[in-house]
Formats: C-alpha cells, structure tokens, sequence
C-alpha cells in the first residue's frame, strides 16, 4: 500500500474518488442500511417495534438476496468486479459465499423468532447484531486484503460475542459469551501479529502482492524455493489465529462450552455461519495469499485436519448432550473441510470445489440438526441426547428429519453429506502423494467413528421409549416449520442432485489486482 | 525435506526464545531482588489510604457505558478533523459520506439515551 | 439391440421409491391402505418386470449390456447415470423383484412390535431400489450409491423392531458395512485417477463398462492390488467372508424376520456382485494375485460357518452362520476366476437368497408361535404343525445341497471349478481347498439334518403340547412361500435356466489371459502375472 499520499505535501492534491461499482457494492449497502433501520425503529418505537423486527431482519436478508442473483446473472458478461487495488473482488466464489451466508442467516432468524420472542431476551437487538455479523461474513467473502480481512473478521466476531451471551441472568451464557470473547481477541492478537509480520516482510497487504513476495526474495527479487523465517512464521500465525474461528483442533476448546451455553439458534449462527466465514477467510489466504508457499502451509493443515478428525470425533462418542456432541462434531467436520487445504498446492481447483460444496451442504444440515434440536427442546426443555429418546413415537416428522440430518452429517448416501465427503475424497486421491493417502485413510476411518454417534442418536430416536411415556405432540410454529422445510428440502438435494449442486459449487476464484 | 524443517524450526525457536525471554527476565528480578514481605507490603496500594473492602470490588456498570461512549466519541474526532481539512477538495462525496458516519454514530447514542443509558440513577 | 427401451430400468429402480414417497404423505393410521399401495406398488413391478424382462431381454445377446441408458448427472466428476442389465444382472434383479413382494405379503397380518406398518413397509420399499439399483448401474458412483441406500432402511429394521439386543446388532452392522464402503470408495477414487490408456491418456471416467475394457492395464501392481484391496474389504465385508463376517449373525439374529429374509436373499448378494461386475473385470492382474487369499478365507468361511453351525442353541443364528459357510462356496467359485466357477457363484447367489430366504421365513414363523428360537426347547414341529414342518424340511434339504433341489448346482459346481482354477492361479492350493469345501458339505449335512431333527421331529416338548398357538401355516405364509419353493425345484431340475442366462456374460466379464488355452493363449501375448501353472509346480 501506498502512504506516500496520506503525507502532508506543500500543494492541495486533487482529491480522485475511488471508483465504487455500486452495484457491486449493492448486497453490503442493503445489509448496512437495514441494520441501521433496525435501530432507528427501535430508537422510535421502543417496546412496539418488537413483533416487527424478525421479519423485518428476514425481509433485509432477502432483498439482499436480488443484488447478489443480478450479480451472478451478470458475472458471465462482465466476470469479476475488482473494486479498490484488487482488496475487494466480486468473484464466483464470494457470491456463492455470499448466497450461503445470507441463506443461513436467514434460517437462523427463522429459528430465532419464536425462541427469542418467547423467552426473556432483548429482541430487536438480538436482530441488529445478526445483521452486522451477516454483513462481516459477506464483506469477508470478498475481502482480498489483510486489512479488510481484519476488519470483516472482527465484524462479524463482535456481534456474535454478544450474542452467545444473550440470555439474561444465566451463568452458562456468560460463560458461554467471556470464553468466546477471550479465546476470541486471543486468536485475533495472534492474527494480527501474523498479518503484521507479512506486511513488514512483504510491504503488501493486498493478497496477490503478498502471495508474490512471499515466492520471490524481497532484497533481490529472485524466485525462492523456500520460506524466509519470518514469513514461515507469519503464515503459520495467521492460519492459527483462523484455527480458533472455525474450532479446529487443538483450538477447539472454546466450542462446546460457548455452544451449550449459549441461546440455540445462536449457536446454530456460531456452528454454521460464523465457522463458513472462518472457512471463507481461510480459503482466501491459502488460495491467493500463500499459494506460492504450499511448503508451508500444506503440512500445518494436515496436522489441523488429522488433529481435528480424531480429537472431535473420540470426544464426541462420550456426549451426552446433543449441543455438545453438534459441537465435537463440528470439530470432526471441520478436520474434514481442512483436509482438501492440505493438498491445495497441487490440486488447487478440485480443493476448492470440494470445499465450498461441502461448506454449502455442512450449512444445510447442521443447521437442520439445529432446528430439530430447538423444536425437541420446546417440549422438552432439555438438549440431553436422552431427551430425544422415542421422539419417533410422538413425533414422526421431526424423527425423520433428524435422522436425514444425522446421517446426512455421517455422509451415508443418499443423503447430502455423501457428495460433499465423497469431493473431499476425490481431492485428496487426486492428489495421490503418500501423506495424501494417508490423510484419505484417516478421513475414510473417522467417517466409521462418526457414524458411531450420529447413527446412535437416530438409534435413540428410532427405538427407545420416549421419557415418562410422554406422547403429547410438539407443536410446531410456522418460521421454525419454514426452516425444516428449507433445510430438508437442501439436504435431499445435494444428495440425489449432487451435478446439479456442484454447477454452482464448482467456482474460479480469482485473484484479484 | 530438509527445508521444511529448518522452516518449521524457526517457529520452535521462535517459541523457545519467547518463553525464554519472559522466564529469564522474571527469574533475573526476582534472583535480584531482595525479598522481605510484612504484611503492609503486601496490600493492596490505594494512595496510601488503607484499602477498604475485597480487591475484587464490583463498580459501577455504567461507568462502563460512559466510558464507551466516550471513547466512540473520541475516535470519531480522529475522523473528523482531517475530513475537515480537506473537505473542500473532497466536495459533495466527502459531505455525503461523512454524513452517513455521523448518522450511524448518532444513532448509536440515541440509542443509548431511549434506553435510559444516560440517566444516571 | 432395441434402444427404445431405455425408460425401462430407471423405472424398475425408482418405482418403489415413489410409491415410499406417496405412502409418507397418508397418514399412518390408514394401515390397510399402506398395506395396498405397498404390495401394489412390489407386486405390481413384479409382474411388469419380469414379464418385461423375460419377453424383452434378448437372451442370445445374454452377454451385451440391455436396456442401456446413459445420461449426464455429476459433470464435475465425470460420473454418469448409466444402468443397463446383462446375463449376470438379470437372475439377481429377478430374484429381487420377486423377494420383495412376498415379504410384504407375509407381514400382512404380524408386523413385530413396535407395528407400524407404513414406517416398515416405506423401508422396505426404499431397500427394494437399492437393490434395484445396485444391480443395474454401470458407474462406480451410481454403484456405490446404491449400494449404500440399504444401509438405512436395513440399519432401521433392525434398530426398531428387532430382537431384545437390536441396538447393538443394528450399530455392529451399520458400522461393519460403512468401514469397507469407506476403503471401497477410495479405491474407486483411485481407479479413475489412475486408469489410463495405452497412450497415456487419464481415462478419468467411472464407468464400469469402459473400465473392464481398460483391464487393468498399465497400473503398477502395487496399486492394483491395493485398489483391488481396498474393494476387496467393500464386498469382503458385505458378503460376508471370515473374519469380517461377525456382523451377520447378530444382525440375523436380531433383525425381524422380513429383515432377515431381505439381507440373506439379496443383500448379501450385493458384495459378491460387487466381485464379479466390478473387482475381477476391471483389475484381473490383481485378482489373480488375490484368488488364493480370497479362496482360503472363502474355504475358512465353509468349514468356521459350518462348525459355528453345530455350536449353535438358536435356530435363527445357525442358519445365519449356514449363510457363511455357503456364501464361502460362492467366494471359492468366484475365486477361481473361471466362467464355471462365477456361473456357479451366480447360480449359488441365487439359490441361496431363495433357500436361506424361506428358512428365515420359516424361523420366524416358529418365534411367531413358540416365542422362542432355543433350538433345545423346540422339537415336534411336524406334530403340531406338520406342513409347516415339512416345509422346513424340504428347505433344509435343499440348502444342505441335495441333487434335483437349487442348492446343489450352487455348490457342486463350485467345487469342481476349483479343481481347474484359472490360469495364472495355483492349481495346487485350489485342488487343496477344493478337498476341503468337499469336508464342509458333509458338515452342512450334519447340522442341517441335526436342526430338523431337534426341530420337526420327535415329540413337542412339554411347555408347548398345548399350545393353542401353535397352528399350521396359515394362508399368507403359503403365499409367501410357495413361489420360493416352486423356483427350488425348478432351479434344481432346470438349472440351465440360470446357467444359459449368465454365461455369455460371465465370459465377457473376465480377461481372456485369464480363460483362454492352449494356442488361443499363445496367440494373447499375456502379462506374466497370468503364466499357467504346471499343477504341483
């Protein structure tokens, strides 16, 4: 980047506006000014704006959906839209990033709106903060740039600490909220450190400036076949400090507490969105940031994939709680949605396919799972797995869709889970090294043991008695209904339309600049 | 091979040299250091008024509100004066833009005042 | 060949699953109406198909692959729809199409506890496409989707209305099968990374037809035989061979009886199929490397079945293990790589998803009234109930290989073919196992005549000489049986049947190195993995 005009210089220099391509720019603003319009009506309306705010975060998020749809119908005109040097891009990838986010974001405010407005919550704030962190993830997906990375990271982290501590007067949630926040600023303290180590070896921020001087020797300009020190060091720091946002091991701890204390549908946000984005960023630095440094970054991503892989799902077989089994499971998941990372350097393009088909079919189902798991809890009150015995018996479509889920997450076909492990496989054999088939094996065993608890949750709910013999049905209201339906519906098919899936999942990114 | 390793080792004596320098720094002071405790010494310096009650005494949360928006305040000044500087050369795009910012600033304090954050009781 | 039947398998396949999709939108308390969409639905595809594929199918082209269609559906990883149906296929689909209906019937009027017809008769439905399914895709992804749709609806039946240990046995199951699909999928995976042509070109494709063509060739042996491992433990353990075979008699044990009757007849089927269309056609090289491993575990499986059969106390688990020890001769007529041995392997599968289907059928009905499967606590069953003894007597009789029954072409011929394995493969080791198979059919003779004569003969046991419950077959048990027993005596008489139909097919399926003699050989120019043993040599 260039300071040299910030300096103060003798004559007045002629001010050049930036060029802005609005309708690039369109999905952020609609996002930025509905949250501002949550607040104003909620300045003016106090108590009274409360019934409208769900549905107006909902008819934000789904008119964010059109720029986004006229942007993809124009992409194959106009290609990429680089706006700013190259830190900001409109590219296939971020859309279809951006899609997933707003469609999530819009199932949680499905899930949130009988359950905040029935418990003792702070209701329109709760919807002015989930649009901010959406807004976060969406300016995440097209920030190709450390600086607008930082800055969309700790958008969409603010809001979710405050989030996860969303129920009042409970202990659980408070620790739930200060785990996350400290595990939180720690991962953000490293990160930036990463990010300025790579600023003062490169002298770059955007990501493709930074990509070429980490191939080539900053005194001569010469090609490197390894890495200076120091942006080793850089590297590794900044992928760890994206560790802890998507819970890989062993930078997992916070999830389970920060998951079972916080309100459901936030930990559905936190286990779905806010993970993707962590995904997202990630995918941006090692496909444009350090691709030249594939020694690098390819063995710390195998040891984050193989770590992750075991640790979740050898934790998650002694759960009792359905939350935190979502949560070690979401650590094994994540193990799995790393290991394409960990052969990106030879087999770029079906690493990323892989990976954005499986952060789209991981964000269908788990947050199907979670939908399941709120509506039991309506009648049940608890999210132990016991509550869910003999849910069958008095709710036969719940019990289905919880078990689509379940082994939709096994990734048995064929359901949706199948084609996303299967791209995950299919990259990894591409690639065809020693270590690569090794990682294969592991990801193929730990597929085995996650069957083991996924399948002994559909077990429960199949065959055993329901607790107390109690039959009474669930009601269930109609955004939540909505959800279910939603999510179903994209779970089945991913998994008999995988072709038709991956068109849209099978996306250049470019670089940028 | 050989160059991963010597890649990844700088990371190890990264570490080693960080943990090192933190024990070596502490155990210096406190080898240097004469060590007598009295009772006086230990506690808690409150300007030289004997403490009163618990260290971990609660303040007031509303502090921390005012002390919140304070520093929204202050930050938004570091904004504003070079804008203000240089406004005529940015026209009626600086204008326009600087305005939005003010409108989400203030909306964040009249937030704060229909909330009942301002009144201190 | 006629292509304007291509329409004719997709609708073979998903017709069933339709008819699942219509009964989740009625209500459940509408059983009767269940009842009927369900048998309509198998029974009505019964007809229609095998009329369709008798009276189509071009028998003398039993060979070439019919009814193709082939579309586009993963583009991105080049995986295509393709179903077709051949020789080898045909017997198993019909042998499908038939089971699925009389299990319907005969649950008509005792679904086991926790009833609920629609839920069970929706899994059956669903299990029938997948088997559909499995038998006629011609990709390796469509393949192996199908292969693991059973998964659910089997893992369901058993979880829910299985025996008093169903949670295990139902895990223990699920867990077994999904491990070798998971290693089978990454051989497949390498399979299409590594196929590639003479000139060097990637085949990058998943069809299983263009694959058999490839052969194999130009692949390094180790990753053959690591891919031809990696499906070994796919099929190995569906099928199941020793020492992976430790799920099947607790998930026969505990599955209900339908359950029961479904896996034996035709998914067991699923992971020797998955030999014969898939292992040995696309890599003979390995497989001929791997015939005499995969004997010896075949022939351990004959005689371990066989004696797990004699320590039995429970007439459901002895004919569970039963169920190894002749799908062992399966595996030992496929291990000889020759057309003798798989037509007698596909012959095999048949008969024993027909014989080992009405045992089951039979076993559940003695819980049924006895309420206990303890063989000791049995015996009388031709006094009290004297057609269905008989009944059990004939099927013990065909199972234990009696000539002019089915059972018999499926384990005679097997034996024999070990004698001359293909070339390439130790004439020495398989005229050894050949002796050994021959012990364990005195053995299925021993326990197969010691279950009937615990069972049907003697006097009824004293707890149950009163038993009011205890009746003769009633009317949906006959209908559910007796197409079974009329195909056993067809099938032994007429055994042709089968063997006309598969032959052409098997023949095509396997290398020519791997069949050929003499001058036609010399004329082949094979690899040296295939060199022809002197016997003893």
């Amino acid at each position: 980047m260039d300071f040299s005009a910030a300096l103060p210089v003798a004559d007045v220099v002629a001010f050049n506006r930036p060029a802005i391509d609005w309708h690039a720019a369109s999905p952020e603003l609609i996002l930025l000014g509905f949250g501002a319009l949550l607040t104003l009506v909620d300045v003016i309306f106090l108590d009274r704006a409360k019934q409208y705010t769900a549905a107006l975060a909902g008819i934000g998020l789904l008119v964010t959906m059109v720029p986004i749809l006229t942007l993809a119908n124009d992409m194959s005109e106009t290609g990429p839209r680089v706006m700013f040097d190259g830190a900001y891009v409109i590219d296939e990838f971020s859309l279809i990033m951006k899609a997933i986010f707003i469609l999530s974001g819009y199932v949680v405010i499905l899930l949130s709106t009988n359950y905040i407005a029935e418990g003792d919550y702070w209701e329109s704030e709760y919807y002015g903060l989930m649009l901010s962190a959406i807004l976060g993830m969406v300016v995440m997906a097209s920030s190709r740039d450390l600086i607008s990375i930082f800055v969309a990271f700790e958008l969409l982290s603010i809001p979710s600490y405050m989030l996860a501590t969303w129920k009042k007067r409970s202990l659980e949630s408070n620790e739930a909220g200060l785990k996350y926040y400290l595990m939180g600023v720690f991962a953000s303290a490293i990160m930036l450190y990463g990010m300025s180590l790579l600023f003062g070896a490169s002298g770059e921020t955007i990501l493709t400036k930074v990509n070429a001087s980490l191939s080539s020797d900053p005194l001569t300009g010469e090609s490197l076949s390894s890495s200076t020190p120091v942006l080793t060091l850089a590297v590794i720091f900044v992928i760890v400090g994206f560790a802890f946002k998507v819970s890989a091991a062993p930078f997992h701890n916070w999830a389970p507490d920060t998951y079972s204390g916080a309100p459901i549908p936030v930990t559905a946000f936190l286990a779905v969105a806010s993970k993707i984005a962590g995904f997202v960023a990630l995918v941006q630095l090692v496909f444009v940031g350090f691709y030249a440094r594939a020694d690098v970054f390819q063995p710390l991503m195998w040891i984050l994939a193989a770590a992750s892989m075991i640790i979740g799902n050898l934790i998650a077989l002694r759960q009792t709680d359905i939350v935190r089994l979502m949560a070690y499971s979401g650590v094994a998941q994540a193990g799995f949605i790393l290991a394409p990372l960990a052969v990106a350097g030879d087999v770029g393009d079906q690493a990323l396919a892989s990976i954005v088909s499986y952060l789209a079919i991981y964000a269908a189902m788990n947050l199907g799972a979670f939908a399941v798991i709120l509506a039991a809890a309506r009648k049940t009150g608890s999210t132990s797995i016991e509550s869910m015995n003999g849910l069958f018996s008095y709710a036969p479509g719940l019990a289905v869709a919880m078990t689509i889920f379940m082994f939709a997450l096994a990734g048995i076909p064929p359901l949706g889970g199948w084609f996303a492990k299967f791209q995950i496989f299919f990259a990894v054999v591409e690639q065809g090294g020693t270590w690569a088939i090794i990682l294969g094996v592991l990801l193929a065993v730990n597929s085995v043991i996650a069957l083991y608890y996924y399948a002994s949750v559909a077990r429960r709910i199949w065959a055993d008695q329901a607790p107390d013999g109690d039959l009474t049905p669930i009601r269930i209201p109609p955004s939540l209904g909505a959800a279910l339906v939603l999510t179903v519906v994209a779970t089945l098919v991913f998994g008999f339309l995988p072709g038709a899936v991956s068109q849209f999942t099978d996306v250049g990114l470019i670089a940028g600049g | 091979m050989s160059d991963f390793l010597r890649s990844y080792l700088t990371v190890a004596i990264f570490g080693g040299v960080a943990v090192a320098l933190v024990g070596v720094l502490l155990g210096l002071g406190s080898f240097l250091r004469p060590s007598r405790p009295t009772a006086t010494k230990t506690m808690a310096y409150e300007s030289g008024v004997d403490p009163v009650g618990d260290m971990w005494s609660q303040s007031n949360i509303r502090y921390y509100v005012f002390a919140l928006m304070f520093v929204l305040f202050d930050v938004e000044a570091v904004f504003i004066f070079p804008w203000a500087m240089r406004l005529e050369t940015y026209g009626y795009f600086g204008l326009v833009e600087m305005a939005i910012f003010i409108f989400i600033l203030v909306l964040g304090l009249a937030y704060a005042w229909r909330k009942g954050m301002l009144k201190w009781v | 060949m006629n292509y304007d039947n291509d329409w004719f398998l997709s609708v073979l396949t998903f017709t069933p699953l339709v008819g699942a999709l219509v009964m989740m939108l009625i209500p459940k308390a509408d059983e009767a109406f269940h009842k009927a969409i369900a048998l309509a639905v198998s029974g009505g595809l019964f007809l229609f198909g095998t009329f369709y594929l008798l009276t189509e199918f071009d028998f003398d082209n039993s060979g070439e692959m019919q009814f193709n269609f082939d579309t586009n559906w993963i583009s991105v990883i080049n995986s295509r729809y393709i179903v077709g149906i051949d020789g080898m296929a045909l017997p198993l689909v019909l042998l499908t199409l038939l089971v699925v209906p009389l299990c319907v019937i005969y649950s008509w009027n005792h679904f086991p506890e926790p009833a609920n017809p629609k839920a069970m008769l929706i899994l059956i439905l669903i299990l029938e496409t997948g088997m559909i399914g499995t038998f006629v895709a011609e990709d390796l992804i469509l393949f192996f989707v199908f292969f693991e749709v059973v998964l659910l609806p089997m893992f369901f039946m058993i979880a829910v209305w299985g025996g008093p240990d169903r949670r295990y046995a139902s895990l223990k199951f699920f867990l077994y099968t999904l491990f070798g699909s998971a290693l089978m999928i990454l051989a497949f995976l390498s399979l299409f990374f590594l196929a590639e042509d003479s000139a060097g070109n990637s085949l990058r494709t998943f069809d299983i037809q263009a694959l058999t063509e490839w052969g194999g060739a130009n692949l390094t042996r180790t990753a053959g035989l690591l891919i031809f491992g990696g499906m070994f433990m796919g099929f190995g353990i569906k099928v199941p061979m020793f020492p992976f075979h430790t799920w099947l008699p607790d998930a026969h044990t505990q599955a209900p009886t339908v359950g029961s009757v479904i896996l034996a007849a035709v998914l067991l089927k699923l992971g020797t199929y998955g030999f014969i269309r898939i292992a040995i056609p696309i890599l003979p090289q390995a497989a001929v490397v791997w015939a005499p491993w995969i004997g010896l575990l075949a022939v351990i499986g004959i005689i371990y079945g066989a004696l797990g059969c004699l320590a039995q106390t429970d007439m459901k688990r002895l004919i569970a293990f039963s169920s190894v020890s002749h799908m062992g001769f399966v595996m030992l007529g496929i291990a000889t790589l020759t057309t003798f041995g798989i037509n007698a392997a596909v012959f095999g599968m048949v008969a024993h998803g027909l014989i080992t289907g009405i045992l089951f059928f039979v076993a559940g009905s003695v819980k049924d009234r006895y309420h206990t499967l303890e063989i000791k606590r049995l015996g009388g069953l031709l006094i009290q109930a004297p057609r269905m003894g008989w009944i059990l007597g004939f099927a013990t009789m065909a199972s234990l290989g009696l000539p002019g029954l089915a059972g018999f072409w499926g384990e005679f011929p097997a034996i024999l073919a070990a004698y001359n394995p293909a070339n390439g493969v130790s004439e020495t080791i398989f005229r050894t196992y050949m002796v050994i198979a021959a012990v364990g059919t005195v053995l299925a003779a021993g326990y197969l005549l010691w279950l009937l004569q615990r069972t049907a003969f003697g006097e009824p046991s004293e707890e149950f000489a009163n038993d009011p419950e205890i009746v003769d077959a009633n009317k949906f048990e006959y209908v559910a049986w007796a197409p079974m027993l009329v195909l056993i005596v067809v099938l032994g008489i007429f055994p042709n049947l089968i063997f006309k139909t598969s032959d052409a097919a098997v023949e095509k399926s396997l290398h020519p190195c791997l069949i050929a003699e003499g001058d036609d050989l010399a004329a082949l120019d094979c690899p040296a993995v295939f060199d022809v043993e002197v016997a003893g040599g």
